[in-house]
């Protein structure tokens, strides 16, 4: 059984909105890539996977345990990015972090300054009058700080610099290599691609692919065939462009076109308007 | 309840609390010092010239003790209306306000229960509620003491306090209940802050008597009665202890629709 259990998972807002017999699953110790265009059910799910919303229908778990009604449990060992931060109103971030700190029953700190010195967070000051980037830093820390098991990251880069984004790559792939179970829904597809095992990727409220990003590639793999006159200019052909000769009909080459994963969430997200 | 949080909560009611203070320390004061003979007098002229006005917020003379001439100049509006604004603000600001914002998030994806945190939440509001009312009682008594020594009855004050308090923690447990119940602040506020006033303003017109006399019937206010709490009526009584129930039932309901609600977080 996965770490997290989706399964028939829907919630109807009606208008063809929500989400709609969403299964899925995640193995402990596996980073999955949650993508899909704006307004596709996301944050929908990623909601019903934190506590926050019941389920019309179907199921949601973590570690066994059912997303509602253990959420105080799940929590213990779980960390989360909103997709949309907020904080309490004119907190200080230091006192914002402290407060999260001793809210979550923790005591130690040491993790939090390397996350602080990682980052380059400052967090002296009002937290309203942060930059964009710096409050997402600050997301980044609070749902870091007590190193859960668990990760579910909403569009945890949104604002953050290139550098920075790099920084947080760099991070996703040690907590995968301490065995973390971590979702994370992205519109970077970098990042996905360097961090994620499996992706799956959501539209209109259902899943439409779900796979490991090579695997992926491999469906979305475009193939030319080029006849030319004589197998001499063929063979020169299949050298200079990296194809293959048919052996059958040696005047073919076959060229095949390898697709970014960016192609391929582009096919995904584009389909919208086809019936 | 989450010491932390709690502790959080308090910081956040601080400032608002020594406000609604120095604005019951001002009113306070001033009534009680009109105790004097010589200032009821232009208590007397207010009524004369706008008897319907005065008597819309309980002040109606010809009270010879101090608990009277306190019971209808300060228990018919000042100590019902501020400490009611306070409540208002707060109740809203607990819930509803962190759901509106989303950073409730914060406080949930955390291993704290719902249950946990709407309590303690409550308890935030309650302990204000409390604060003030000790502050009034304390206020009142040691001016009363100080400017007319002997002349208020300690017994009569707490009891009458005692039914204030009733009243607002019934306040307090409705605008509770609907910061929980709404997850916009708007509307926990439309409801929370609009039956209170539209309550407060039924009792005023109640109290202009005559035909309008019967809207005491639509009002909670009516179950706060300050003369009868003052001169140990059964029936005074009995209608603080409806309205402590009433703030257990809207208090626990509170957090038993936050437990159960759906959050768009």
């Amino acid at each position: 059984m996965g770490m997290m259990e989706v399964s028939h998972l829907t919630r109807d807002y009606g208008q063809g909105k929500g989400i709609f017999d969403l299964s899925f699953s995640i193995a402990p110790g596996e980073v999955f890539g949650f993508l899909g265009p704006n307004g596709a059910g996301k944050t929908t799910t990623i909601r019903h996977l934190m506590g926050f919303l019941r389920p019309h229908e179907g199921s949601c778990t973590i570690n066994g345990m059912d997303c509602r009604k253990d959420a105080a449990r799940i929590q213990k060992n779980l960390g989360y990015i909103p997709g949309e931060i907020a904080f309490f109103g004119d907190m200080d971030g230091w006192a914002y972090l402290s407060f999260l700190q001793k809210y979550r029953g923790m005591s130690g700190g040491n993790r939090m300054m390397e996350l602080i010195a990682r980052f380059e967070v400052n967090p002296k000051g009002k937290i309203k009058k942060m930059s964009k980037g710096m409050k997402q830093k600050i997301g980044i820390v609070a749902a870091f700080m007590h190193d859960p098991a668990i990760l579910i990251l909403d569009e945890p880069t949104s604002g953050l610099d290139p550098l920075m984004q790099g920084r947080f790559v760099e991070l996703i792939q040690e907590e995968k290599a301490a065995g973390k179970t971590i979702l994370m829904s992205s519109h970077m597809f970098e990042e996905v691609e360097r961090t994620c095992d499996r992706i799956g990727i959501i539209r209109s409220g259902k899943l439409v692919a779900l796979d490991s990003a090579s695997a992926l590639g491999a469906k979305h793999r475009k193939r030319y065939t080029v006849t030319l006159a004589t197998s001499q200019e063929a063979s020169d052909f299949a050298t200079a462009f990296g194809g293959e000769q048919n052996r059958l009909n040696p005047c073919q080459v076959t060229l095949t076109q390898k697709q970014t994963l960016e192609d391929i969430f582009l096919h995904y997200y584009a389909e919208e308007d086809k019936p | 309840m989450n010491l932390t949080l709690y502790r959080k909560e308090l910081k956040g009611s601080w400032k608002l609390l020594v406000i609604f203070a120095a604005i019951l320390t001002m009113y306070i004061s001033m009534i009680i010092s009109m105790y004097d003979p010589e200032m009821a007098d232009a208590l007397k002229q207010f009524e004369e010239l706008m008897p319907e006005l005065m008597a819309a917020v309980g002040m109606v003379g010809g009270q010879d003790t101090l608990m009277g001439f306190m019971t209808s100049y300060l228990y018919g509006m000042i100590l019902l209306v501020f400490p009611m604004v306070y409540i208002i603000i707060r109740a809203n600001g607990l819930i509803a306000k962190y759901v509106d914002q989303g950073s409730m998030a914060a406080l949930l994806a955390a291993p704290v229960k719902r249950s946990r945190v709407a309590f303690t939440q409550w308890m935030v509001l309650v302990t204000g509620i409390v604060l003030l009312a000790a502050y009034s009682t304390a206020l009142e008594w040691f001016v009363s003491e100080g400017m007319f020594p002997g002349e208020l009855e300690l017994r009569q004050l707490l009891q009458v306090n005692g039914g204030l308090l009733c009243l607002h923690l019934f306040i307090g447990g409705f605008c509770f209940l609907c910061s929980c119940l709404f997850s916009e602040a708007k509307l926990s506020l439309t409801f929370g802050a609009g039956i209170p006033v539209l309550m407060y303003i039924l009792q005023m017109l109640a109290n202009m008597g005559g035909k309008l006399e019967k809207i005491k019937y639509a009002t909670f206010f009516t179950l706060f009665q300050a003369e009868g709490l003052a001169a140990g009526e059964d029936q005074a009584f009995l209608f603080a202890g409806i309205l402590l129930l009433a703030a257990l039932v809207c208090s626990v309901a509170g957090i038993l629709v936050f437990r159960s609600k759906d959050l768009h977080l």
